[in-house]
């Protein structure tokens, strides 16, 4: 029992490991081609990095009022809920941006990414494992 | 004959009893004076201070490339009383050439810093803005804000009736004409006017009565204490009061004191005080708004609310406020030809008083609901908090407008006394859960019963996509072509009347597919859909929407025995709206303090609660309640291409008319009954669905064209018989399926492909 309690843990290190290499470099392609949503997104990227994780939810909350069906946008909002340890709404929004992906299959890796992640913090090892093996299948 | 000595002893004894008696009388006016500070004092801390929360609707976003129509932009600019100005020069004003606007915005503190005044120009192509650009440095502008709608405060309980200012929300106009009219001096006096006394003191000792020569300061003092008692004494007391006033406040302060103290009408039994109040009582708006003409009425009416009264005796308020017009002008606050435009400037004052000072009274109610569930009752009603919320004007005019106006002509054409029928709305946003509109009653402007938060009504068959769902999560067991049994049905309970649900048209209709039941609302085939599935399991889904209430675990529940609110229902088919994601409908989007600094921020927030799939098969059943059953009447209002979902609801004897439909965009849930649960003679479909099809039709809805989920597919079935089918089959329809989920036998009327009736074969062998 212990043993393969385990296995499954380096399992997941080894996926979540995986997971992180994704995460970083995501291939920049511009979020939207609307300014307006763009200045929202910048403006939300800058106050990440001040610290200053309210302002960028607003930011980001009034660039999805402007256009509510981008995947991308929804998804920002998930890192963002990750970075700020707020798991089960991350969990949430990268459903919420899979819906809207359609056949964008990198963004949808990323989504399961963040969603498995979401789940290891609070614990779900198992439900972890499979939001992994759907990244690693879209990846692929 | 006494001594000198014995004289003198008694001239100092007389002088010694003159300053005793000096001294005892110091003594007690000095205590009187005491006495009369803290009395007046007490009087000013507690009228202080206390400021109402203030709620703003959303501020309109403007972007190039928005969806937008001239007249939205002329609407918004109207409600925040821009002026339509030759040449846009000042905060407010805005001038439109056929396409292109010229705006001067207001400046503004938001949730995310300030936005100063901007002068923008807005061009419009069709129902589009097409750019946007500021006019001082000719630069393109990517997002750019209006300030926000006032929609109502958040008052003190003590002081209900009041709508407590600020001293820099009072125009300038006004507290000038105040000062040309009333108290020319009233930044150099100390609290009294010596010559204005002694002008007052002729007066009086001629025998023409108390009058006249009270500065601002008095008159406050004199407001203080509401008796109309006109004394000599009093008006020293009056004058005594208002030197230590002045000892103790700043002009700013007793200027802000009396402008919230001063009574300027009456309105029945309730007095009206202060020109916050006077604003919404004699303009219908916040006193900020009020231009020269309007704000030189309000301070005409400072010298006789009653003689100069502009509902009763118009003549004499314009005459009067002509008059404070010359002096501001005799006195150069205005130029002559601000004078001359004021002067030739009607009344303006509305009609009738409204009700309240909020113009959505029901919306503020939920704003307030939402609140109380994070801060403390006093704060909100005194620390002048200002609350940014999700109301959409455009859709709260168009919903009010729909409601009021399709009550009426609904009782006409039914025969139904006036004003018996009531209603309520809710409109959502089906992404975010913003609450856009909210009316709680045909009188709009009513605060009272909130029918769209409190009335409790039997939902009828609004319930049923509960049911649907329950049975679609179980892809092995039914699809949208699962075929039903709807002839009659008799429930047996131990203890209680047996059950026999009827269908509406009081006729069965044997073998019908589910989403034909449901579209059509047949009520014997989904009670027994729902028996078999379980009423717990459906109740339990019935929560899992969103519905927090307790319902009775009975078969009727399964036709919507149970009562709900408005705003219950719009929560359960938000998460249908969404796709299967429990989103808590908000009113409040940030909160900020007096002084503009962020305080709290309500996040969206998305849970997901039902799998996409199934959440996306009923929505598809939905669309086809639009297109081909019970709200197919919607098609008088809308093009079949927008592909609406909804769902009527009708209860017994026709009480409750319910209608709960979305667009690519927006949810909205209408309920139509009487307060005293008469019947209405409407269905869900003839009531409810009409005032849901006025209101949407003038928010020009976007489609709804959900995202179809990965393990979706769409197959071709043959209605009769529920199997698939090809182009040989009439009246074939193509329908989604849960991966895997579709029936694999071919219909007879389809040409049996030698590959597909072998594997058929097989499987019936099999089976």
């Amino acid at each position: 029992m212990t043993t393969r309690w385990l296995t499954g843990i380096l399992l997941l290190m080894l996926a979540l490991l995986s997971g992180c290499a994704g995460l970083a470099p995501a291939p920049e392609q511009p979020v939207s081609d609307n300014s307006a949503v763009l200045t929202l997104v910048s403006a939300a990227r800058a106050d990440i990095a001040d610290g200053k994780s309210d302002a960028a939810v607003a930011s980001l909350e009034r660039a999805l009022r402007i256009e509510p069906r981008n995947p991308a946008l929804w998804q920002e909002l998930a890192k963002l809920r990750l970075q700020q340890g707020q798991y089960q709404q991350a969990e949430g929004l990268a459903a919420r941006s899979n819906g809207w992906a359609g056949n964008n299959k990198s963004l949808r890796a990323e989504n399961w990414r963040i969603i498995g992640q979401a789940r290891l913090k609070h614990g779900d090892y198992p439900g972890a494992q499979a939001a992994f093996d759907k990244a690693a299948e879209l990846a692929n | 004959m006494d001594s000198p000595f014995i004289k003198k002893f008694r001239e100092f004894a007389a002088r010694k009893r003159l300053r005793l008696f000096l001294l005892l009388l110091a003594l007690l006016l000095s205590g009187y004076t005491l006495y009369l500070d803290l009395t007046v004092r007490a009087q000013f801390e507690g009228k202080r201070w206390s400021l109402p929360a203030r709620v703003y609707a959303r501020p309109l976003e403007l972007y190039p490339g928005m969806k937008l129509r001239p007249e939205q932009l002329t609407t918004e600019l109207a409600m925040l009383d821009y002026r339509d100005a030759g040449e846009p020069q000042d905060p407010g004003s805005y001038r439109r050439q056929n396409d292109e606007f010229t705006i001067m915005t207001r400046p503004f503190v938001f949730w995310d810093g300030a936005q100063p005044a901007l002068q923008l120009r807005a061009d419009f192509d069709g129902n589009h803005l097409r750019s946007l650009s500021d006019i001082k440095n000719d630069k393109s502008v990517t997002l750019a804000r209006l300030d926000p709608v006032l929609i109502g405060g958040i008052y003190p309980a003590h002081n209900e009736d009041r709508v407590l200012v600020r001293l820099n929300e009072i125009p300038h106009d006004l507290i000038n004409g105040l000062i040309a009219v009333e108290d020319r001096k009233f930044y150099s006096h100390h609290g009294i006017d010596p010559r204005g006394i002694a002008r007052a003191l002729v007066t009086t000792l001629r025998g023409g009565g108390v009058q006249g020569g009270s500065t601002l300061t008095q008159q406050l003092v004199k407001n203080f204490f509401l008796t109309p008692e006109r004394t000599l004494r009093r008006k020293f007391t009056e004058m005594i009061m208002a030197l230590l006033l002045e000892m103790h406040y700043s002009k700013g302060e007793i200027l802000e004191a009396y402008a919230n103290e001063i009574y300027l009408g009456q309105d029945g039994n309730r007095a009206i005080h202060g020109f916050g109040l006077a604003s919404h009582f004699y303009f219908d708006k916040p006193l900020s708004r009020l231009d020269l003409p309007q704000a030189a009425l309000l301070v005409a009416l400072v010298r006789g609310p009653s003689y100069y009264d502009p509902r009763h005796h118009p003549e004499r308020a314009l005459a009067r406020r002509n008059l404070v017009l010359q002096e501001m002008r005799d006195q150069q606050y205005v130029t002559q030809a601000q004078y001359a435009a004021a002067r030739s400037t009607p009344l303006g004052v509305v009609e009738k008083a409204p009700e309240g000072t909020s113009l959505y009274p029901a919306f503020v109610e939920l704003v307030h609901r939402q609140l109380r569930r994070d801060y403390h009752e006093e704060d909100l009603r005194s620390e002048g908090l200002k609350i940014f919320t999700t109301l959409d004007p455009e859709v709260q005019l168009a919903a009010e407008h729909a409601l009021t106006t399709r009550l009426t002509q609904l009782e006409k054409a039914r025969r139904l006394p006036p004003h018996s029928l009531e209603g309520a709305i809710v409109v959502t946003n089906t992404q975010s859960g913003e609450v856009q509109a909210l009316v709680g009653g045909r009188d709009t402007r009513y605060e009272g019963f909130n029918r769209a938060l409190d009335a409790q009504r039997p939902v009828g068959s609004l319930i049923k996509p509960a049911i649907y769902l329950t049975a679609l999560e179980r892809p092995d067991s039914y699809t949208l072509a699962t075929l039903l049994d709807d002839s009659p049905l008799v429930w047996h309970v131990q203890g209680a009347n047996d059950w026999e649900p009827r269908n509406y048209d009081k006729t069965f209709h044997g073998q019908v597919p589910l989403r034909t039941a449901l579209a059509n609302s047949y009520n014997v085939s989904t009670a027994r859909l729902g028996l078999s599935l379980g009423v717990q399991n459906v109740i339990d889904n019935v929560h899992r929407l969103g519905v927090d209430s307790d319902l009775t675990p009975y078969a009727s529940s399964l036709l919507g025995a149970d009562s709900l609110s408005p705003m219950e229902v719009t929560q359960m088919y938000e998460t249908l709206a969404s796709g299967g994601f429990h989103v808590p409908l908000r009113a409040i989007r940030e909160v900020l303090t007096a002084e503009g600094q962020p305080l709290q921020h309500f996040p969206l927030s998305v849970q997901q609660v039902v799998e996409p799939a199934p959440a996306y098969l009923v929505t598809s059943a939905l669309q086809d309640v639009v297109r081909e059953g019970t709200a197919r009447g919607l098609d008088k209002y809308f093009s079949e291409d927008l592909h609406i979902a909804g769902k009527t609801g009708t209860t017994n004897d026709l009480r409750d008319s319910w209608f709960a439909g979305y667009t690519g965009d927006r949810l909205g849930v209408v309920w139509v009954g009487r307060d005293d649960n008469q019947p209405t003679n409407m269905t869900g479909a003839s009531g409810a669905m009409t005032v849901w099809g006025a209101m949407m039709a003038r928010l020009d809805p976007e489609p709804l064209v959900p995202p179809e989920p990965e393990n979706i597919e769409q197959v071709s079935i043959d209605p009769a018989t529920g199997l698939r089918a090809d182009e040989n089959c009439p009246g074939a329809v193509v329908l989604p399926f849960i991966r895997g989920s579709a029936p694999t036998e071919t219909a007879p009327c389809a040409a049996p492909s030698p590959a597909r009736s072998i594997k058929s074969w097989f499987q019936r062998l099999l089976e």
